[in-house]
């Protein structure tokens, strides 16, 4: 940004725009440029931890993802010769004669969200940044956890690439110091950093990875901060260590340990050794930022952010310049989006009445109607330039693809995204008649919106459209394998089309919005965020359950920085009331609410009366109270008070304030405790401000500040300098020493008060005349509202916003918000920009006539819906309910306007009653089917005949996976552990056809090696071992009646019994199987063999079968013999 | 058959979580085995103990969920 | 998915065969480290041979199905952190049992059903074709016999065969 000229409502910026030398329109991010780039940089993204090339992006996930070229460090800029990323860009996207391009825009306001940048800390020699390799700064320490860092989020150190053991965070690096090189400032985010970067370090290199903060106050103020802080401690084993740390050294000479020398919360010297240290450097403002303030009019204060006012906290010193951000304030990521929020709807005032004037609309053909009975699906395939087709055959996935179902028209194209490439899709869906279109590309996160929109555009429905993605999962995941890919392609491509064929036209979901808001209480909250919205042209109707405006602001005589509170409360009060878009409903409460959003309709009781009021949007802004103490005397004595109670008492009686010797603040109280285990957030601004209030007034006043960890965060920091300098005098006590406060007479005297000092770890006695207890900020818990509006609190009562970063004002509810003290304690200023912030939201959508929300929603088939409930129950986001339907009871009905289309519900409805469109069952399970197809295929084909389960071995057939046992028997494991029994083709062939078998009864008990039964011959007896122990189960009755099956069909027909086994699986170890089971029957046909004589001997080497009725043919052997040989029993 | 045997299988990615993870393995360029057919969803809550069960009937040897 | 890790036990199929796993947008690496750890588990497992397993993964899909069964998933939070009208809750632990237990059954259930739609037979066929002890098969063609889903349709000697309903 050059200049600004104009004034608010009508500015002139010019800015200057620098060449990125590459196409954004033609560059597909496939990194060839990067890869060829033969320049190397230090990552400025990483820290300078690793190097990148002069061609980069700067991360992976920028957006828009895109490449440029460094043209401060790129080789063809510095020698005019290279040019290496243009040669090999295959989508021609670099363009080396861009120029740098000055341009002029009209805006009528401007946001400043300049940020700050992290503190350089190598001018604070002791810490030896510059010095050691392993001390790194916050960020850097950031990166290296991160798994796009430059180790791959593997926790290593710089000097050796070794796992460090120990690490120490060092906090206030350049932050609450005095000197050059510092601030004065507490920078507001670094404590809760380190503690995440210590969490997550654990995370990565387990518990015995010993992490160290060294603090001085430890400031986790924000929402669940502090609980954070306590489950490190407790749970996880970080060590906080209260010190003050003196330098960084060296371990011993040529070690990359470090030194840490500090001096602990008594005084005492202290050192430690670390492998890694992390500085938690602060946030300052640039050069930059300073210069450009200055350009453009803009006040900056003495540290260089830029000058707001607590009362309003977005505007700067030139009016219709706003702020967001660390600019204005240190602020972390949850303050900083609340802010941008909160600043545009303060730039959208002054914008109101142009809103929409400079948009158009997108006209698009009707929908063609779609045919159920025909499909025709065309198949666009993608070349991504070489990006897939130089892994994927793309020419063979088109062709498969003309072979399958439904598919009319496949083709490839170089780059489907590409202009000319769309028209050529649109033609293609007229010319061949498609009604559903397959395209295999990308990945459908970047490109869907892309190609729906293109079928649109060709009088098709977008959700006709699907996405098989062959570039990121798979052309660029297997470079080594191209094959394996293009089968992998040829799948998704099949799944793709699976689907398709089961797509259905989505109708859009408009949902008509009401233009107006319901803003639940009357405090500064919601004051602000009523004018915000009736400001911008909505109408608001406001309910405060009081009697009069204002709420706990108007307990407040000022900001931290002065400006009076009072007045200004009393001059919105006014401004509210008197405006005409503003219907003001005072002692009023809400009864019941229903709808969703754009169509809210709530009934509201005022008096005896009570009204029902439709709106669009809805902000909770219901505020919070204090907690009354039980402790330190309070409502025992008169001179112990609790917040705003002394400075009442000293302005209404001001001869107490002039008789006073001493007062004692006491924070804390109720708040980091067990019962409420959050930081109030604003008592520690609260009570300096008093201290200073009070010193400043009277001098001589001793003023004591009783603390467990002094957190005036951010610029706050400078109140807390300003009591010591003016002789406030602290003490931090801890829980297990609270501070005691006793009576000397009755209770309206002098009061005792004693703590113990931490550095001279002795009792204090303090005589003091009055005591101020700062209590914790409570939520309003006693009204209905989380009930009514379906929305969620924490579990210290606090509304739970969506998300605590990327959604600080919203609820997970579409059209629901939160500002103020309802949400999480806080100063005015944060609470009016809250307020701000959820005006700008809510008014997002009043702004629109209709709401388009996404249609893919759930779809309930109310004829199989039994009205069980389980899906209202399951719904995270309140989106399904049951209504009452005559003669059935209740019935579940979908909200679209609510739903997400997650499928929670459907994936649990007992009865299968619930869908979601576009991800129904039927495409999911096609899809699934059809990715199985080939291999199923595959499995049926290549399984193992029953030809393939048997071979010969010495001529008799063996089953493969059977397991023998020595007494000629094969065993079979069946289902549930049962064993299948029969005889082998051996013991078949040399006794010849048996007439008679006698098999045991079921029931019957066999044990392994005994005799379990026998088979006849005329009246000669062969027994059988029983292979295994165990019950007979099963006797096959058919080989029974079929004696002759045995001989035939031996392991199949022919098998004899089933058996539980009761044996030890070991005994299953004793039988052979696969090679030994072939080689043990190659043993016993050379036995067979001499016994049979020489002539068979010969018969055996020609290569002949195996003599069939050895008995029968040479009986002279004897039966007693052929039994005990083979068979192993006597007869 | 062991000796050429390749995996396949059936995995089912949440949209935003899994997914997204999946194409930054892609522009990221880590390479990892051929083994995988991914079915987008919305939400791994979606997945019905019933696609387990089909994944399985259709000829795969494993099925991942990731959410 | 914990049922259907126990039902995927219980069938001889495998727990192995599923692979549940939690990958953000920013782990790349970690999900690719995830499909190679969870691709050389299947191929030290070997291929699934769906035809091998063509009756419990029948008997899978209908148990899993059953309004029972879903029910009872369905309900998990509402019985172990709400509780019943009577304010009656189960710990996690009781209702792993009882979620367990019932899955079992009615897997049996559909196991003894998917032998009958092969072919009819007597309790002991059924115990052999499915693994099923004699008894459990017994008790679950009682239940089938009751719900109209498997009926008595012959003896043989004097053994009752039974048959699938409406086959």
């Amino acid at each position: 940004m050059e200049g600004i000229e104009g004034h608010a409502g009508r500015f002139t910026v010019t800015l200057r725009e620098h060449p990125r030398f590459v196409d954004i329109n033609k560059c597909i991010a496939c990194g060839v440029c990067a890869e060829k780039c033969p320049r190397k940089v230090e990552d400025a993204f990483n820290e300078g931890l690793n190097k990148r090339k002069a061609a980069y992006v700067q991360y992976p996930q920028a957006v828009p993802l895109k490449y440029a070229i460094d043209a401060d460090h790129c080789i063809y800029f510095e020698k005019g010769k290279c040019r290496a990323c243009e040669k090999f860009c295959p989508a021609g996207a670099i363009d080396f004669n861009q120029n740098e391009r000055i341009f002029t825009i009209e805006v009528g306001s401007v946001v400043l969200a300049l940020g700050a940048r992290h503190l350089d800390p190598s001018a604070i020699e002791e810490y030896g940044y510059s010095t050691f390799p392993n001390v790194i700064t916050g960020m850097q320490m950031e990166r290296i956890l991160s798994a796009t860092g430059p180790y791959q989020g593997r926790l290593v150190r710089p000097s050796d690439g070794q796992p460090p053991k120990k690490i120490a965070w060092i906090q206030c690096v350049g932050s609450r110091s005095t000197g050059a090189t510092a601030h004065e400032y507490c920078s507001g985010v670094c404590c809760m950093y380190a503690i995440k970067e210590a969490v997550i370090a654990k995370e990565h290199a387990g518990r015995d990875l010993d992490a160290a903060i060294f603090f001085m106050d430890m400031r986790t103020h924000g929402k669940e901060f502090e609980r954070y802080y306590r489950r490190a401690e407790s749970e996880l084993g970080v060590r906080f260590i209260r010190s003050r740390v003196h330098s960084v050294e060296s371990s011993a000479p040529g070690s990359d340990s470090l030194k840490v020398r500090y001096a602990d919360d008594t005084g005492a010297e202290a050192e430690e050794i670390f492998d890694l240290v992390v500085l938690s450097n602060g946030l300052e403002t640039s050069n930059e930022v300073r210069e450009l303030a200055d350009r453009l009019g803009v006040a900056v204060d003495e540290n260089g952010f830029v000058k707001t006012a607590c009362l309003s906290p977005l505007e700067t010193s030139r009016k219709g310049i706003f702020v967001c951000g660390s600019v204005a304030n240190p602020a972390d990521i949850p303050q900083a989006v609340m802010e941008a929020s909160a600043a545009s709807s303060a730039a959208a005032r002054l914008l109101a009445k142009a809103r929409g004037s400079q948009v158009r609309e997108k006209e698009y053909p009707a929908e063609k109607p779609i045919d159920p009975a025909e499909i025709r699906v065309g198949v666009f395939v993608c070349h991504c330039g070489i990006n897939i087709s130089s892994v994927v055959d793309v020419t063979e996935v088109r062709d498969y693809a003309k072979t399958l179902p439904g598919v009319v028209y496949s083709t490839d194209n170089l780059f489907s995204c590409s202009q000319d490439t769309q028209q050529t899709i649109r033609d293609a869906v007229t010319e061949h008649r498609l009604n559903r279109v397959v395209v295999a590309a990308c990945t459908p996160r970047t490109h869907e919106p892309l190609f729906q929109e293109t079928i649109r555009e060709a009088g098709l429905n977008p959700y006709l459209l699907e996405f098989a993605n062959i570039r990121d999962q798979d052309a660029w995941v297997h470079q080594g394998c191209p094959e394996e890919a293009t089968v992998k392609a040829k799948d998704l491509v099949r799944m793709a089309v699976s689907k398709v064929t089961f797509s259905e036209p989505v109708e859009r979901l408009q949902i008509t919005m009401h233009k107006s808001a319901l803003v639940v209480g009357g405090g500064v909250a919601g004051m602000t965020a009523a004018l915000g919205l009736a400001e911008q042209g909505f109408p608001v109707h406001l309910i405060e359950r009081n009697g009069n405006l204002g709420g706990n602001a108007r307990n407040i005589r000022a900001t931290w920085k002065g400006e009076d509170v009072r007045s200004y409360v009393e001059e919105l009060s006014k401004r509210v009331i008197a405006h005409p878009d503003i219907n003001v409903l005072l002692n009023a409460r809400i009864e019941s609410v229903s709808g969703f959003v754009g169509n809210f309709l709530s009934r509201v009781r005022k008096g005896g009366r009570s009204e029902e009021i439709s709106h669009g949007v809805a902000i909770i802004s219901s505020g919070g109270g204090f907690y009354k103490p039980e402790e330190y005397l309070y409502g025992q004595h008169e001179r112990v008070t609790c917040w705003h109670e002394l400075e009442d008492l000293f302005e209404k009686e001001p001869e107490r304030l002039q008789r006073a010797e001493a007062v004692v603040l006491i924070q804390c109280v109720g708040s980091r405790d067990e019962d409420r285990p959050y930081c109030s957030r604003l008592c520690c601004t609260a009570s300096l401000q008093q201290a200073v209030t009070l010193k400043t007034r009277k001098p001589d006043l001793e003023v004591y500040v009783l603390y467990r960890d002094l957190r005036s965060y951010g610029l706050r920091e400078e109140l807390y300098r300003k009591a010591r300098e003016l002789g406030v005098i602290f003490f931090r006590y801890t829980p297990e020493n609270k501070p005691a406060v006793s009576a000397y007479e009755g209770t309206r005297g002098k009061l005792n008060v004693t703590v113990q000092d931490h550095v001279l770890n002795i009792p204090i006695s303090l005589d003091v005349d009055y005591v101020n207890l700062f209590s914790a900020i409570l939520p309003q818990t006693d009204n209905d509202l989380p009930h009514l509006f379906k929305v969620p609190t924490n579990t210290d009562g606090f509304f739970l916003e969506a998300h605590a970063k990327l959604r600080p004002v919203d609820f997970s509810t579409e059209g629901v918000f939160v500002c103020g003290l309802a949400h999480y304690p806080k100063p005015i200023e944060e609470s009016i920009a809250q307020a701000e912030a959820a005006s700008s939201r809510a008014a997002g959508l009043l702004a629109r006539g209709t709401i388009e929300v996404e249609p893919v929603v759930s779809v309930i088939d109310q004829e199989r819906c039994v009205g069980c409930g389980f899906c209202e129950a399951s719904c995270p986001f309140g989106a399904v309910k049951l209504v009452a339907v005559a003669g059935k009871g209740f019935r579940a009905e979908n909200i679209p306007a609510l739903c997400k289309g997650c499928g929670i519900c459907a994936a649990g409805c007992p009865q299968k009653a619930i869908d979601i469109y576009h991800f129904r069952d039927n495409q999911i399970l096609a899809s699934v089917q059809a990715g199985g197809e080939t291999t199923r295929e595959a499995k049926a084909s290549s399984r193992p005949s029953p030809a393939a389960r048997v071979t010969f071995v010495s001529g008799y057939l063996m089953r493969r996976d059977c397991m023998y046992h020595v007494g000629h028997t094969w065993i079979e494991r069946m289902k549930g552990g049962r064993l299948r029994i029969g005889v082998d083709d051996f013991a078949g062939k040399i006794l010849g056809p048996v007439d008679r078998l006698n098999l045991p009864p079921r029931g019957e008990v066999l044990r392994q090696d005994r005799k379990g039964w026998s088979f006849l011959r005329a009246s000669r007896r062969a027994p059988f071992l029983s292979p295994v122990t165990g019950k007979v189960f099963d006797i096959n009755l058919d080989a029974v009646s079929h004696p002759e099956n045995v001989l035939k069909d031996p392991y199949g027909d022919g098998w004899l019994l089933v058996v539980e086994p009761k044996g030890s699986e070991a005994e299953l170890k004793h039988l052979l199987y696969g090679e030994a089971g072939f080689r043990w029957m190659e043993e016993e046909n050379r036995k067979l063999l001499e016994l049979l004589g020489p002539e068979y001997e010969r018969l055996a080497a020609s290569g002949g079968g195996a003599v069939e009725d050895v008995f029968g043919i040479r009986p002279e052997i004897g039966w007693e013999t052929l039994v005990k040989t083979f068979l192993r029993t006597e007869v | 058959m062991n000796d050429e045997f390749q995996p396949r299988i059936i995995a089912f990615l949440c949209n935003w979580c899994a997914y997204a993870g999946a194409d930054l393995a892609g522009v990221s360029r880590i390479q990892y085995p051929p083994t995988i057919r991914v079915v987008r969803i919305l939400c791994s809550g979606r997945v019905d103990p019933l696609y387990v069960v089909k994944g399985l009937q259709s000829g795969f040897d494993g099925v991942l969920v990731s959410g | 998915m914990a049922v259907v890790r126990y039902l995927m036990e219980l069938s001889g199929i495998g727990a192995d065969r599923l692979c549940l796993r939690w990958v953000s947008a920013a782990e790349g690496a970690r999900f690719a480290a995830y499909v190679q750890e969870y691709s050389e588990q299947i191929l030290r497992l070997g291929p699934f041979l769906p035809d091998d397993f063509a009756l419990p993964l029948a008997a899978m899909d209908k148990a899993l199905g059953s309004p029972r069964l879903r029910w009872l998933m369905g309900m998990e939070i509402k019985i172990t952190e709400k509780g019943n009208i009577y304010g009656e809750k189960l710990d996690e632990q009781a209702y792993r049992q009882l979620l367990n237990d019932a899955a079992r059954e009615e897997y049996e259930k559909a196991l003894v059903l998917a032998a009958l739609r092969t072919r009819p037979g007597t309790v002991r066929d059924i115990a052999l074709e499915t693994g099923l002890p004699v008894y459990t098969v017994s008790c679950r063609l009682n239940e089938l016999e009751r719900s109209r889903e498997a009926e008595l349709c012959g003896y043989r000697a004097t053994s009752p065969e039974f048959r699938h309903v409406g086959l």
